[in-house]
């Protein structure tokens, strides 16, 4: 029998003590993988959405609000701005894409954002289009959309489908149906693993036309006099492309010095957010879970220190049958790897199944696609590290078995 | 076979009061003999059996095995040495809980053998010799406390050990198993040409054997001697 197999074997007899040691390695090495990739792969979902814009233009406020409301869509806008200004912006030579949209509508959850037709000849960074059809074609009426790779499996939409918008921008029991005014769905977008996938694109002219309608419906219930056609269209927010990216601060303090607006750079709101909301509290989820870890390596010692003083008869037996110190020292040893490395692979096992279990509600609730099943360098190292600490404390007990003579327990009673 | 010659050796902590100590002028065993060693408890029996086994090592004196004298040996040649030339069988059997009759015997072939090859055929031909040719697969919780000591024999005589080694190998069982397991034990040394020391409290079997060793005298308290020796100057 190789030391493998009787290792094993003692593992298998004593199934409570290993269970419960594996266990709680296992929850260890599990809650580790869990903080750490979710901590690579949030960063990077974020990092990937916020880099496909430069710049992010919107009505006053929050800069972080106005970058997740129109780049993630989530959080509501800060306000609207003249379309004027995305007219200007679009005439500025160091611009290479600008786009408005309009927002105000959802169906089912998913925001309807109203823009231009050139809003799908966004590039990305390598020149290439970002936005590819994956079926039907741009929309082209007014009330024709595009939906998001994610809304038209989670609508069951398809080409040449009808539905209508609900006002506002989360899906509320009673909220009003614009029931005059239905979206035909033109085409389906090929998913971007970016919270593109979660929006409906339509014309930013049938959000007006809707909103419009509203207002002079709103006027004339409360007795006021008619709204003529409105001078001044507005937009929610302006994304922006530039040429080269080391023009953000530049322009950014020229639109907040000649408009009332504010333009945010979208990937320093975002490394902004996650060092001083989100890292904190990713720290201290990873110092519980450093916690954890330790304590998962010095059950290991106590339970195979434990086993090795519950052993001490065995041992001595096989120093009897011609064992040599080394091989009993082996034996504990290879013990402990075993439990270390169990422990550990079910974690990551654990870890990563929940991760991938969680993808899919996350994307739902915030656009970030997840990679579940990648492996960040930091948790490999975090492994390692727990890897090592259960061989390190496998060795007292092999050792304290080395440094055992057989003869006083070998009268051990059976 | 076995050759010792003014052995001593301290038991228990040098520093005490009244340390014991073991001393034996002359013992010597012939290859293929079979003998007894006697003596009340405490008297020095397995310590006796623990230097002819490497389990001890003298303070002072020479212990020579199978023509090795094993102060010579380093700890790890001394555990090989004890593995090739000495089998033993305890009392409580000490045999491995997790494991088979099967694996027990093996485990002793894997750290006793030089050769590993066909372990496991040696090993279920030796539990087929001690009667035990159907239960090699039961673990020693399921097996009866005579199957115990067979199970414990044929891993003592698997590796081809030529000494046998029993320290009181009956005294946890029945009269009747006892006897046949003494039996045992005598048609497997005498098969093979094997020398045995066994440690027995039962006379009628030491007297069953060619030899006999009294060990009474083996074991005295170094206070005592030194007083003695006092009294007499």
């Amino acid at each position: 029998m190789s030391f493998l197999s009787m290792a094993l074997r003692y593992l298998r007899f004593r199934w409570l003590v290993t269970m419960l040691t594996v266990a709680g390695i296992m929850l260890g090495s599990a809650l580790v993988c869990t903080v750490l990739a979710l901590r690579h792969e949030s960063e990077r979902a974020l990092s990937r959405d916020a880099g496909l814009f430069d710049l992010v233009v919107g009505g006053k406020g929050s800069p972080l609000q106005l970058v997740l409301s129109s780049v993630y869509h989530l959080d509501s806008p800060t306000g609207n701005l003249p379309y004027l200004e995305y007219e200007r912006l679009q005439r500025d030579p160091r611009v290479l894409w600008a786009a408005p949209i309009g927002l105000g509508d959802n169906y089912e959850g998913f925001r309807i954002v109203g823009s231009e037709p050139h809003f799908f000849d966004l590039p990305d960074r390598d020149g290439n289009p970002f936005f590819q059809l994956s079926r039907g074609d741009l929309f082209e009426d007014r009330f024709e959309v595009v939906l998001g790779s994610h809304v038209a499996t989670a609508t069951g939409l398809d080409i040449g489908e009808t539905f209508f918008g609900t006002h506002g921008l989360v899906q509320v029991p009673g909220s009003e149906v614009h029931r005059d005014f239905p979206y035909r769905v033109s085409g389906v977008l090929a998913p971007t693993g970016t919270a593109q996938d979660r929006a409906i694109f339509g014309s930013l002219a049938s959000v007006w036309e809707i909103h419009e309608s509203e207002d002079r419906l709103h006027s004339a219930i409360q007795g006021m006099a008619q709204l003529g056609d409105r001078q001044e269209r507005e937009a929610t927010a302006i994304l922006i492309r530039l040429k080269t990216p080391g023009l953000r601060l530049w322009i950014a303090d020229e639109i907040r010095t000649r408009s009332d607006g504010i333009a945010a750079i979208p990937i320093n709101e975002i490394l902004r957010f996650q060092r001083g909301i989100v890292g904190p509290v990713q720290r201290a989820l990873l110092v519980v879970a450093a916690a954890v870890a330790v304590v998962a390596c010095l059950t290991v010692l106590t339970t195979l220190h434990q086993a090795a003083e519950r052993r001490r008869r065995d041992i001595a037996i096989f120093r009897s049958l011609g064992a040599v110190r080394w091989e009993v020292a082996a034996l504990v040893f290879t013990e402990g790897l075993l439990l270390t490395g169990v422990g550990i692979t079910l974690g990551l096992l654990l870890g990563h199944g929940g991760l991938a279990l969680a993808a899919g509600p996350i994307r739902d609730e915030t656009g970030l696609v997840l990679h579940a099943w990648r492996m960040p360098g930091s948790e490999v190292i975090a492994l390692g590290t727990m890897m090592l600490c259960g061989a390190i404390a496998s060795l007292f007990p092999a050792i304290s078995c080395y440094r055992r003579t057989p003869i006083a327990d070998l009268h051990l009673a059976d | 076979m076995v050759r010792l010659r003014d052995v001593s050796l301290c038991l228990g902590n040098a520093d005490q009061v009244s340390p014991v100590r073991f001393h034996l002028p002359s013992f010597e065993v012939e290859a293929g003999e079979a003998i007894a060693l006697t003596g009340p408890s405490g008297c020095g029996k397995s310590t006796l059996l623990n230097l002819v086994a490497g389990l001890r090592r003298a303070d002072e004196g020479q212990v020579i095995v199978a023509g090795v004298d094993l102060a010579t040996l380093s700890p790890a040649q001394l555990d090989r040495h004890r593995g090739a030339h000495c089998g033993m069988v305890f009392q409580t059997f000490h045999l491995l809980a997790p494991f088979t009759a099967l694996e027990n015997v093996s485990i002793g072939l894997r750290f006793g053998a030089r050769q590993r090859a066909r372990i496991r055929t040696r090993a279920t031909d030796v539990l087929q010799r001690v009667g035990l040719g159907d239960r090699l697969h039961a673990r020693p919780d399921q097996l009866s406390v005579g199957e115990r000591q067979r199970v414990a024999i044929a891993r003592a005589v698997a590796g081809g050990a030529p000494i046998l080694i029993a320290d009181e190998p009956t005294g946890s069982l029945d009269p009747r198993t006892g006897r046949e397991i003494f039996a045992l034990l005598r048609e497997i040394a005498a098969e093979q040409d094997r020398t045995l020391l066994m440690v027995t409290h039962d006379l009628a079997l030491a007297e069953e054997l060619p030899r006999r060793f009294d060990c009474s005298d083996l074991i005295r308290s170094t206070h005592v001697d030194a007083k003695t020796e006092a009294q007499v100057s």
